[in-house]
């Protein structure tokens, strides 16, 4: 029987601790910014100038179309660094709260397998993530739709990817924060990976300066093993931009790990003795 | 009609795989039933492997070997869990929640059906004092509060079996009292209720049977009665009397005089039987005779000191 209990404490829990507020603040606050002070100055569909909040901004001759695309481009792009570092420090608390002694007991004395459990945990902390980023993902795009009448489909799409460079790196958290029980734990596993990938997404250019190949064989392996955040962050940019994806690799590899994540939180989660 | 509950050769060693003899024998080959409608408490000292067993008993942590049955049924199989209640010790709810939804988020997980919770939601919270602190969140909670919180949670999807791991830690004497009440009143509506605790007097004051736990294992179990009256002798009581304690004296009887009669000691029936002879072909009349009872404290002190 399906008991969505644990699901939606998650949200509840998200909800009194101010976390999904603070996420729907700052997306709020983005939306009216681009919507209340964001006018655009075109003729012929070519741009002539922007003003934000009474400045007048220096824009490139660019089309409309351009012009928007590049300014949700660059909005993912702040979204996905920094909103992601920001959500995983937000998240990486669900999993050591639920573990805690005489917290866990209450949990796991009900007639409801531990997997359930921990996936329910799971499925909470993404869902809040994905009503955040598809609020704000939906709402610039609407704004700045209306606005200039472009409606680049590549930019609501990207939240998809968006939500996926979260939940790679949420199995992260939930596998280290599950073993350790610690949340800081969880968070700078995450944050190392985040932080590492763009380096690993340059070893075609890093491995030659090695001068072992055993190095050079681990860097390429670490980068064949490890989830492909920064390409996926790329992914997004390419598809607002209308740009060529290769998304099979990046997605089937990142998935794959935080497939083998979830289940090494899974079987240890199930074995372990509270 | 099958035990409520029933441990079967449970034994538990904790693994340290970081030190050279780092195994810890929690449990070693702990078997014992508790038939249903009874009030059953299991007593030791710290560290005897009580709480253990009870969180094999739900599932919580796993038996090295062995197994453990609710109503006949292994707990491997979960399901039987959603007519059990659990009170741990040291509870601790999510701190956003209510009292009423730390009710309905536990309730819920246990299975039974909304209606059914709201109802006995309210019939605890009232039953246990937390009606006017029922939409105040439970971070807010004095320790006594939450004590009665998480013993309201225990029994909110009307369980069956009932576990209590120091029901009345943190407690003050009118909420032990009530805690106690209602175990009379669940036990006498069927319900079975195994109390796990170190605090005696309230184990002898409410436990139909009990268990002594020491280092893991069970070294004794019976009724109340049958545990303080054991090997605790007898008293025969009579009305002093001219040259009583001389003759007292002479057949080497162990006596007391406490406001004008003689408690005479006897270690067992018949040495007590030969005395009341003896007095009795002496003329001496007999007042009363009483089985001494121990108190469970000196049995407790007695056991975990011996074995």
């Amino acid at each position: 029987m399906f008991r969505p209990g644990v699901l939606l404490d998650t949200f509840l829990e998200s909800f009194r601790n101010k976390m999904f507020l603070f996420f729907f603040v700052i997306s709020s606050l983005i939306v009216a910014s681009i919507g209340l002070f964001l006018n655009m100055d075109a003729v012929n569909g070519v741009m002539q100038g922007v003003e934000f909040l009474g400045n007048e901004i220096r824009v490139p001759a660019l089309t409309v179309q351009r012009w928007v695309q590049m300014l949700q481009a660059g909005l993912a792009m702040l979204v996905a660094t920094v909103g992601l570092f920001l959500a995983l420090m937000a998240t990486s608390t669900l999993f050591p709260q639920m573990l805690q002694k005489g917290s866990i007991d209450l949990l796991l004395c009900r007639p409801v397998s531990r997997w359930r459990i921990a996936t329910a945990r799971f499925a909470g902390g993404v869902g809040i993530m994905t009503f955040n980023a598809a609020y704000l993902f939906v709402g610039v795009w609407l704004v700045l739709g209306l606005k200039s009448d472009v409606w680049n489909r590549g930019f609501p799409l990207s939240t998809f990817l968006a939500i996926f460079a979260f939940v790679v790196l949420f199995s992260v958290v939930m596998m280290v924060s599950v073993i350790t029980e610690s949340s800081p734990a969880g968070a700078l596993a995450a944050y190392t990976i985040l932080i590492f990938s763009p380096i690993l997404a340059a070893h075609e250019r890093i491995t030659p300066a090695f001068s072992n190949e055993l190095y050079r064989r681990m860097f390429r392996s670490m980068y064949w093993l490890l989830p492909k955040s920064a390409e996926t962050i790329g992914a997004m940019r390419r598809l607002i931009l209308g740009q060529p994806l290769e998304l099979g690799w990046i997605v089937g590899t990142s998935l794959v790990y935080a497939l083998a994540c979830y289940v090494v939180t899974i079987v240890y989660f199930t074995r372990k003795d509270y | 009609m099958s035990a409520a509950f029933e441990a079967i050769s449970v034994s538990k060693t904790f693994r340290r795989w970081w030190k050279e003899s780092g195994q810890v024998h929690a449990l070693d080959d702990v078997s014992f039933a508790v038939e249903p409608g009874t009030i059953f408490g299991l007593l030791g000292p710290n560290g005897a492997g009580k709480t253990t067993l009870v969180k094999i008993a739900l599932t919580i942590a796993r038996p090295t070997t062995g197994e453990a049955r609710l109503f006949g049924q292994s707990v491997r199989s979960r399901s039987i869990l959603s007519r059990v209640g659990y009170l741990p010790e040291n509870p601790r709810f999510p701190v956003h929640l209510t009292a009423r939804q730390v009710l309905s988020f536990y309730g819920s997980l246990s299975g039974a059906d909304m209606k059914r919770i709201r109802a006995n939601s309210e019939k605890w919270l009232e039953r246990l004092g937390l009606t006017q602190w029922a939409t105040t969140r439970v971070s807010k909670f004095s320790k006594g509060m939450n004590e009665r919180l998480a013993f309201a949670q225990a029994l909110v999807h009307d369980p069956d079996f009932i576990f209590l791991d120091e029901p009345t830690d943190g407690l003050d004497p009118l909420g032990r009292a009530e805690v106690r009440n209602i175990c009379r009143e669940l036990a006498a509506a069927g319900k079975t209720i195994f109390i796990n605790s170190h605090i005696l007097a309230e184990i002898e004051l409410i436990c139909d049977r009990i268990a002594l736990m020491k280092s893991g294992r069970i070294i004794e179990q019976g009724t109340i009665a049958e545990l303080t009256t054991s090997r605790g002798g007898y008293e025969v009581i009579v009305a002093s009397a001219e040259g009583l304690s001389a003759w007292l004296t002479e057949h080497r009887l162990t006596y007391a005089a406490v406001d004008g009669h003689f408690h005479v000691q006897a270690a067992d029936r018949s040495s007590a039987n030969a005395v009341i002879d003896a007095l009795r072909q002496k003329g001496v009349e007999i007042e009363s005779v009483n089985a001494k009872r121990r108190t469970l404290e000196t049995v407790f002190l007695e056991k975990v000191s011996d074995v």
